[in-house]
């Protein structure tokens, strides 16, 4: 019984220590909401050409693969637990589909990205649509 | 019940063909497919942990104890001076490797609940849990490792099983049925452990990092084509490319 009981204070305790995550900055439209929006930047204008010459070098093939971009969304990210957990980055995400060919030649099933930028700059690429460090400002 | 040496040897067979396999489908990069390779192996000795005197216990908490140390260096090495940090990480890891590897060894007992499938599952799930939440790793590298964990510990079950045949007499050992199960339930203790690691699971999937990347690039029509690509040389030329 002890040791259910063990278990069950660990498992709490576990989902304990995740962080709330920060509440969520509305775009707001009042007074301020100029100062909200300066956080993150203007948004990237040529994030397709950014992109494309970013995979091109980073995943195999990149440079063959066939491309569709979302539009731009705020958003920010934390610091792995491990690094402490701070808020790491605040910028522009463009989610991008990839669709990669293998070495046959035959296009894999399109991947989604998360590709981060600071200004016209792209920060890193994070594989998938979700990321438990990751908050989406513009839903 | 097979030794130390011998699944340390088959957990990491294994988790080569595994981690080799998912790199050459492009799941994995090559660094990430050795952290498999290595997370695969250490999964395979992981369940003796609960054998007070085995390798496995202090193979384990030696890394669990560094891993924890080399964690709070990262953690408080731009906060902590040197000292502090020498002082704090003596601290961790003297504290788990000791005083915590006793309390476990009196708490546990083998061919418990740690021989069990479940157990299996909620390593692998914690193991994704700690690469996003706490290495910031995408969902499908954490996943991929969490897998890999999971993998290993499951070869060591099978193994444990298979030893439990012996050949030469043609009969099932008493230990038949005590390593690969998924719970105990002769008493009532028992029962409410096993109910418990159950019910520790979806809680645990909670935290977990999306499971949509792992299903397409492993347990989809895409991956069954991307793995039958890479059997044998697609243009019929060994060697030659």
């Amino acid at each position: 019984m002890k040791k259910s009981l063990g278990i069950v204070i660990l498992s709490i305790l576990f989902v304990g220590c995740v962080p709330v995550p920060t509440p969520v900055i509305g775009a707001g439209t009042g007074i301020g909401a100029g100062v909200m929006h300066s956080e993150y930047g203007q948004a990237p204008h040529n994030y397709a050409t950014a992109i494309r010459s970013y995979f091109s070098t980073k995943i195999k093939r990149g440079s063959t693969a066939q491309y569709k971009f979302a539009p731009p969304r705020r958003a920010f990210k934390r610091k792995g637990l491990v690094y402490g957990g701070d808020v790491a980055w605040k910028g522009w995400i463009v989610e991008t589909t990839v669709a990669v060919p293998t070495r046959t030649g035959r296009y894999l099933t399109p991947r989604k990205y998360m590709v981060l930028f600071s200004g016209e700059q792209v920060v890193e690429e994070i594989l998938g649509t979700h990321h438990k460090l990751i908050t989406l400002v513009d839903r | 019940m097979a030794n130390f040496n011998t699944h340390f040897t088959v957990a990491a067979g294994a988790s080569a063909v595994v981690s080799a396999t998912l790199l050459s489908m492009e799941v994995v990069s090559p660094e990430q497919a050795v952290i498999a390779f290595g997370l695969g192996t250490l999964g395979g000795l992981l369940p003796d942990v609960d054998s007070a005197h085995s390798t496995s216990i202090k193979v384990g908490f030696n890394v669990l104890s560094l891993l924890m140390t080399i964690m709070l260096i990262f953690a408080k090495s731009s906060t902590y001076s040197l000292v502090e940090m020498f002082i704090a990480s003596a601290v961790v890891f003297v504290g788990i490797r000791y005083a915590f590897l006793e309390l476990f060894r009196k708490i546990s007992k083998h061919r418990g609940m740690f021989h069990t499938i479940p157990v299996a599952v909620i390593w692998g799930i914690v193991i994704a849990i700690l690469g996003q939440w706490f290495f910031e790793l995408n969902s499908l590298v954490s996943w991929v490792y969490g897998f890999m964990i999971a993998f290993g510990y499951l070869v060591h079950l099978t193994l444990d099983e298979l030893y439990s045949v012996d050949l030469g007499n043609r009969r099932m050992k008493k230990s038949s049925g005590t390593a690969l199960k998924f719970g105990m339930f002769k008493t009532k203790e028992q029962k409410i452990h096993t109910a418990v690691i159950y019910a520790v699971i979806p809680m645990l999937l909670m935290l977990a990092p999306n499971t949509e990347m792992l299903e397409t690039a492993l347990f989809s029509q895409d991956a069954w084509l991307t793995f039958t690509d890479v059997i044998l040389p697609y243009d019929g030329k060994w060697f030659f490319h």
